[in-house]
């Protein structure tokens, strides 16, 4: 699903002088797979999953997605594939707070083209299937973290991505929330979701199928 | 767009200081430019009350050699004009009139008009009652119809449903009412700035002209105005063509009337041009003021956007995370901005409201069309317009700013704010530069105008108006025939209103000083032959009675005055002002002198001896030094129009009540109207001026609290940005002072960089105003200073508080103070 050749990150620090955040990476997640990266702070795991989610675009190196030559496409291109096959979920869940449950689950699916009663019936599908049809009125703020999460990770899939970036997603939940998240993510691969999971957890890596050490922006 | 419109609404509705401040800031700006676009459409682009009013003239005649222009018509030749042009469908003479409307408890005076009866076809408009005048209704013996008005109607005849066809009685004459005009029907429109012509009252009463024998025997007695509607096809030009060949064929066929050396000719001017031209100026002026301050209120708004939008960064970063292109971003923003400026707008318009009621009740008595000036659909439409483009421009540099975010950067844990910070800043001080730029010219203008209106009030006008009262009196010719009987009446009348208790002097004019009317004659010089010299005195002329200059304290420096023994069977004197005694008798005493209204060169001259000499009254306004005039005792020159002047020891109007029932006891039809101090007048002449000085003052000073509050927001916005920064150099030692000086350092370079842009914009831009100063230049130092003063001072107040709130802060606190 995702062939990585060559990728680097840098920023330019001085005259000729620069900071690799990631450098050389090759790395390929077959579809399926359920993938964990590990690594020191700053090791540049979150900078890896924000190239993979098509957030970062400073970055050299090739970048397959499903055959998909990314590193040819022109950013509004690469948003466009990325509408259409990844969803992300972040570690501090960023909801909007001024969108009530329901909202924050339309919000992906208003920037896509469905049609409202589409719309209507997705996110009705969604909070049946997370269980959550009863806090749809409720804002973030009237949630627990473990509930805003649940939130995010409902919205990461609700447009039925192939692939899942989660960036930490247990980070900011105690355990019995942490395990909740990692219990979905399991089934979600189950269910022939790809993830790519960025955490510090040796618990959380467990739940995936293969590990990926990161070390001063090398694959170890 | 539903979406976007219902969540910006609910972001509204969750920062309601922000949304207050934006939509009160929003309300000034539109508000005012609402109120002043109301005054453009009523005065300039709604058409004239009348059919196809482009088509309507008014002909004026000049003597170019004695600098008359725009003089009326005499009534022979208005009847040459209406049988030799050929251009208009049709042409009708005009005047007004005053009329005394008696029975009922009251005499009233009305303001009247007569009119050809060509006049109503030619306006388009017809009678909501009855009809108008017929070409049978024209002339002496056959103009005993009136057409009323339906404000005259309603108030004095509650409305009657079977007035048309009774009688009135006018000036001791009864009238056959024949119809009633609509509510909303004026004629004649005051004429701004037309020679002689008077800003007149309403009109409520139309009667046929009937030229007397006398008028119809004087080519010279000019008093008619004259209106035409030109015909379909023919232009402007064309019609003053035939106008110019006309008046060539009148200086074949009068040569005593119409010498080559005066110069006499006529000009056709557009009906619209004569009662609106003068104010475009004004209202353009206005238009650029409600401009700037729109454009204040909208950096303002932009400064509080740019900061909103740092705030919501991380809100914008999820949205395109999460799919949203920039188009959507921004959409979604600028929803937020055209929503906040449409509710401003809507608050705009209810300040609107009361603005233009406040602008009706200032300028009534100067601006001609004023009570026309109203909310319509088409301004409201413009408003709503100009409310969305507000939106847009406020609204479009942090939509733009905050559409393409750092995604990674503002979604990592710890991430750092956007390193878009710095140019915000950028914009968000060159914002503040630009407001202060802008209040300093509004500032300028209106310090120019101030320092200006001032020197006009302070203006020796040549008479001392205090405690004086003024009304006029109107003697109907059917019972006060020329001559004695006019005279005696107002003879009797000063006796009387002398002998009343707290009255010092009392004394009628024909003409009141500032008032806007005027009257000239020409007249020959002894010992000088105009038509050797090629010189055709003609000044103003006004009759009085003996204690007139008492009244006025106008002071008499040679000769005499007139007294009681200056009656119609004694020798005709005159007495002249300072101006004419230097212009027509330089460097010679001019006691003694003669002049003469007859032709010299026939043998019964009548002379007039010139038996004083008095200051000069500056009677066309204050900015303009006093012409020549001269005066001739009214027992000699009885005019049935005068005005009562009575000079005071208490308040003047406390004897309104007196004075009347003195008039009345000596004719009970007779009505004393237009009551009014001599400080009203005064003050009513100089009311255009005020009016553009309290407008552009209001402007100016929203201006000033605008640009403080675009400081005040900045200042505030830099202090939190820097809250570490500032820890950090308390921490290192630096005192309150420090601090203070930090932040309104840094203000006050914003503040001198928008002061010297401001300042070199103000010396251009009041270059514009020159025309309305009095005695001050437009590069005035020492109102430039003042005004930089007062802007710099009120600016560094405006981040005093901020600078104050930054000493306050708590080093340990601001140093724990994440960026």
């Amino acid at each position: 699903m995702i062939k990585l050749k060559h990728l680097e990150r840098f920023y330019p620090l001085a005259k000729e002088k620069f900071f690799y955040v990631l450098r050389d990476i090759n790395l390929d997640v077959a579809e399926g797979e359920f993938v964990s990266v590990m690594g020191p702070s700053g090791a540049g795991k979150s900078t890896l999953l924000h190239i993979l989610g098509m957030h970062d675009h400073g970055w050299s190196g090739e970048y397959f997605l499903d055959e998909t030559a990314v590193h040819r496409l022109k950013p509004k291109e690469r948003a466009a594939l990325r509408n259409e096959q990844i969803g992300f979920v972040f570690q501090q869940y960023h909801l909007l707070d001024d969108l009530t449950v329901y909202e924050n689950l339309d919000i992906p699916l208003s920037y896509r083209h469905y049609s409202k009663s589409e719309r209507s019936a997705l996110v009705a599908d969604t909070l049946d299937r997370f269980q959550i049809v009863g806090k749809k009125d409720l804002y973030p703020r009237q949630l627990s973290g473990g509930q805003q999460q649940l939130v995010g990770v409902a919205r990461a899939i609700i447009a039925e991505p192939k692939l899942l970036l989660a960036d930490e997603p247990t980070g900011n939940l105690h355990s019995s929330q942490g395990e909740e998240i990692m219990d979905l993510f399991k089934k979600l691969n189950a269910e022939g979701m790809t993830i790519v999971q960025v955490t510090h957890s040796e618990k959380n890596a467990a739940y995936g199928n293969r590990i990926i050490q990161l070390r001063d922006g090398w694959v170890v | 767009m539903l979406n976007d419109l219902r969540y910006a609404l609910r972001m509204l509705i969750k920062s309601p200081g922000f949304t207050a401040v934006a939509i009160l800031t929003l309300a000034l700006g539109i508000g005012a430019c609402t109120a002043v676009l109301s005054l453009v459409n009523a005065l300039l682009i709604r058409p004239l009350p009348y059919k196809a009013p482009q088509e309507l003239v008014l002909l004026w005649q000049k003597f170019s050699a004695q600098g008359l222009d725009q003089i009326p018509v005499s009534a022979p030749e208005y009847l040459d004009y209406e049988k030799q042009t050929t251009s208009f469908e049709h042409i009708a003479a005009f005047d007004y009139a005053d009329l005394n409307l008696t029975g009922g408890d009251m005499p009233e005076r009305i303001q009247g008009a007569v009119v050809a009866p060509s006049l109503f076809p030619l306006l388009g408009v017809g009678p909501i009652q009855g009809r108008v005048f017929t070409n049978d209704e024209f002339g002496e013996g056959r103009d005993n119809v009136v057409i009323l008005s339906a404000r005259l109607w309603q108030r004095r005849f509650n409305s009657d449903p079977n007035l048309v066809g009774k009688e009135i009685a006018l000036n001791g004459r009864n009238f056959t009412v024949i119809g009633i005009m609509p509510r909303n029907f004026q004629f004649p429109l005051p004429l701004f700035g037309v020679q002689g012509g008077t800003f007149a009252e309403r009109v409520d009463i139309w009667k046929p002209i009937a030229f007397t024998k006398s008028e119809l025997e004087s080519r010279g007695a000019r008093s008619y105005g004259v209106i035409g509607r030109l015909k379909k096809g023919i232009s402007s030009a064309q019609a003053q063509a035939e106008i110019d060949t006309i008046h060539a064929n009148w200086l074949k066929q009068f040569p005593d009337n119409y010498s080559p050396d005066v110069r006499f000719g006529g000009t056709l001017y557009p009906l619209h041009e004569q009662v609106v031209g003068g104010m475009r100026k004004a209202l353009i002026i206005l238009l650029a003021a409600v401009g700037v301050v729109l454009l204040i209120a909208c950096a303002n708004l932009t400064t509080m956007l740019l900061a909103r939008a740092g705030a919501r960064e991380r809100e914008f970063a999820i949205r395109v995370a999460l799919g949203a292109t920039r188009t959507q971003v921004l959409r979604q923003i600028l929803c937020e901005s055209v929503l906040l400026a449409v509710i401003g707008g809507a608050a705009g318009s209810l300040l609107a409201v009361w603005g233009l009621d406040l602008l009706r009740a200032i300028g009534v008595q100067t601006v001609p069309r004023i009570a026309e000036a109203n909310l319509d659909a088409r301004v409201l439409l413009i408003m709503l317009a100009v409310s969305i483009g507000t939106g847009i421009l406020f609204g479009i540099v942090p939509a733009f700013a905050s559409g393409n975010p750092e995604v990674t950067e503002a979604l990592k844990e710890g991430g750092r704010s956007s390193t878009a910070g710095a140019p915000r800043n950028r914009v968000r001080n060159a914002l503040v530069i630009a407001e202060v730029a802008m209040a300093l010219v509004l500032l300028v203008s209106a310090g120019l105008l101030m320092k200006s209106f001032a020197r006009l009030q302070n203006v020796d006008p040549g008479f001392d108006p205090d405690n004086v009262l003024t009304m006029e009196v109107a003697l109907p010719l059917a019972k006060y025939p020329r001559g004695k009987p006019v005279a005696d009446l107002f003879a009797g009348a000063t006796g009387r209103i002398k002998a009343l208790p707290g009255v010092e002097a009392a004394a009628f004019t024909s003409i009141l000083p500032l008032s806007g009317t005027n009257s000239d004659s020409s007249f020959a010089i002894e010992g000088r032959n105009p038509m050797v010299e090629k010189v055709y005195p003609d000044e103003e002329i006004r009759a009085i009675t003996p204690e007139y200059f008492r009244v006025l304290k106008t002071p008499l420096l040679r000769g005499r005055s007139f007294t009681d023994a200056d009656t119609a069977d004694s020798p005709k004197v005159a007495i002249i002002n300072e101006a004419m005694a230097r212009k027509w008798f330089p460097n010679i005493d001019p006691i003694g002198k003669r002049i003469t209204f007859s032709d010299i060169r026939k043998p019964d001259v009548e002379w007039i001896t010139i038996v004083g000499v008095v200051g000069t009254i500056r009677h066309r306004g204050l900015e303009e030094d006093g012409k020549p005039e001269y005066y001739l005792p009214h027992a000699q020159n009885s005019y049935r129009a005068m005005i009562l002047a009575v000079r005071s020891r208490q308040d003047p109007r406390s004897l309104t009540a007196a004075i009347r029932a003195e008039i009345r006891r000596m004719d009970p039809d007779l009505p004393a109207a237009h009551v009014r101090t001599l400080e009203q007048v005064t003050s009513d002449s100089i009311a255009p001026r005020r009016l553009s000085v309290v407008l552009i003052g209001v402007f100016a000073a929203v201006a000033l609290v605008l640009a403080a509050v675009g400081i005040y927001g900045v200042m505030s916005f830099l202090v939190v940005q820097r809250t570490h920064e500032i820890g950090v150099r308390m921490a290192l030692g630096a005192q309150r002072s420090d601090v203070l000086r930090l932040v309104m350092g840094h203000a006050l370079r914003l503040v001198l960089i928008g002061a010297a842009i401001g300042l070199a914009v103000a010396l251009v831009s009041s270059r514009a105003l020159q025309a309305m100063l009095y005695r001050v230049g437009a590069f005035d130092v020492p109102t430039l200073a003042g005004v930089t003063l007062v802007l710099a001072a009120v600016a560094l107040l405006a981040s005093y508080i901020p600078a104050l709130r930054a000493t306050r802060a708590d080093p340990m606190a601001a140093l724990g103070h994440n960026t």
